[in-house]
């Protein structure tokens, strides 16, 4: 094999011990659309923007926010064609899950089946990290979950968190908005809230997405009409 | 493997119906075994065969259903359902012993399929399969009409699994009905139980005193353990 030498992984230590691929992954991801989820004390809630980059784009056919399971939702920030491979494996995986144990996949498992591949994506040979965080909101037996997923493969499960685009204005102000015993509906508006702080623009339910999960454990997508009816309520 | 599996179209949709008995050759393993498989929530499908491959194949493609519908964002049709199950058996040529009914109701109307374990299928208004298929078509042969009601076709799907419960030797208890209509399904499960036990003693069954002595003693399943798990939360 000549070309061994060249074979090994991009993402190769530098000398002062960073993985410089992984963190201009994470620049990709930090200058994505903002993306957040809050964990309530009865259900989690994620959205994000959807801006798109013309006008003449139909605003129906972009899908942000996916299904993973019947009770796991997923949103990314970065870029979405590398998401759409994520969450293909991960709908495999829970379905792998599903088969083998007739038992839907715990939140935490598929986060860590998530997490792996996108760890595996920074020690192959031929590829490249993922270019993006991914917010994954579920309830299962152990109530509302949320977590987020890095490139890098590390995960973390939070009350809050937002990513993407004024990531550090939108954590602010989930820090001073976020009460443990705050309910699905709180949740949602201050996801809005949230969302409007760093939004260029007018913000409507055409530029935004929301899923939502609460004890009946079925994610749903908002549609337009009900985000309507939530950016109502928030004026 | 005798099994009396059948499936008509009737009216408003696709109406299924099987046996309930599982044998392994001359014994009955189970007395009420069920052979209506889920397939999507709009498509069931029914087994005959070995009962294992009937149930992997219909588990396996109902998997890649759900997937399809989470990339395509619809309902499964039948047709997609049917393609995945021959194309399956075709490559095992025959050695996976499924022969199925399929019936559901999709976009583009109701449909009834049946599959044999080497892949080639058939479109039809009414189907039987199984050991018990001659008896129960014979009478789908002499009673079906288009455009049978609900309760009209529930009543023919009995009559025909009941003809092979009680004509077909590989084929015997209780009668399963699934019916499908545009948007809703009904699984009737047990919907006849035309061989019940014909006899249980009056003074119930007892065993002597001495069979009950347990040699080892027995303690109860802990609740629930409490396990902390190892390198959940990890640094970054």
């Amino acid at each position: 094999m000549g070309d061994s030498q060249y074979s090994f992984s991009l993402t190769t230590f530098s000398p002062s011990g960073k993985l410089v691929q992984i963190e201009h992954a994470l620049t990709a991801v930090g200058s994505g659309q903002t993306s957040l989820g809050i964990k309530a004390s009865n259900g989690v809630v994620i959205a994000t923007e959807k801006k798109l980059p013309s006008i003449l784009v139909d605003e129906a056919s972009v899908q942000k926010i996916q299904h993973l399971t019947p009770n796991i939702g997923v949103v990314y920030s970065g870029m979405g064609p590398d998401f759409r491979v994520l969450v293909r494996k991960s709908r495999k995986q829970a379905e792998q899950y599903l088969r083998l144990y007739k038992e839907p996949i715990p939140v935490t498992q598929l986060v860590r089946e998530t997490a792996t591949v996108m760890q595996e994506f920074t020690q192959s040979g031929g590829v490249r990290p993922f270019g993006v965080s991914l917010l994954v909101a579920g309830y299962d037996d152990k109530g509302p979950q949320l977590y987020q997923v890095d490139p890098s493969g590390s995960y973390f499960s939070w009350k809050a968190s937002a990513m993407g685009k004024n990531v550090s204005n939108a954590k602010t102000f989930l820090e001073k908005r976020y009460t443990e015993d705050m309910e699905l509906d709180d949740a949602i508006h201050t996801a809005i809230l949230t969302l409007k702080e760093g939004f260029e623009g007018e913000i409507s339910s055409k530029n935004i997405e929301i899923g939502k999960i609460g004890a009946d454990k079925v994610f749903r997508v908002l549609t337009p009409a009900e985000i309507d009816d939530y950016l109502a309520e928030v004026e | 493997t005798g099994t009396t599996i059948v499936g008509l179209i009737f009216k408003d949709g696709v109406i299924l119906g099987a046996d309930t008995r599982a044998t392994e050759g001359p014994i009955v393993a189970d007395k009420n075994c069920e052979k209506i498989h889920y397939m999507a929530p709009n498509i069931y499908c029914c087994g005959a065969g070995t009962a294992a491959d009937t149930e992997a194949v219909t588990d396996m493609v109902s998997s890649q259903l759900r997937l399809h519908r989470y990339q395509t964002g619809r309902d499964s049709r039948v047709i997609t359902a049917l393609t995945l199950l021959k194309k399956h058996l075709f490559s095992y040529q025959g050695h996976v012993s499924a022969a199925l009914v399929l019936g559901g109701v999709d976009i583009t109307g109701p449909h009834l399929h049946t599959i044999y374990p080497h892949g080639s299928t058939d479109t039809l208004p009414f189907a039987t399969m199984g050991s018990g298929s001659l008896a129960a078509m014979s009478v789908f042969e002499a009673k079906y009409k288009e455009g049978l009601t609900r309760d009209e076709g529930i009543k023919l799907v009995a009559e025909s699994i009941c003809s092979g419960i009680f004509n077909d030797l590989g084929s015997g208890s209780n009668v399963d009905i699934c019916v499908i209509t545009k948007g809703n399904k009904e699984y009737l499960r047990n919907y006849m139980e035309p061989n019940p036990r014909t006899y249980v003693s009056s003074k119930g069954y007892s065993f002597t005193k001495k069979t009950e002595v347990l040699l080892t003693k027995i303690t109860p399943l802990l609740e629930r353990v409490e396990i902390t798990e190892v390198g959940e939360a990890m640094e970054e």
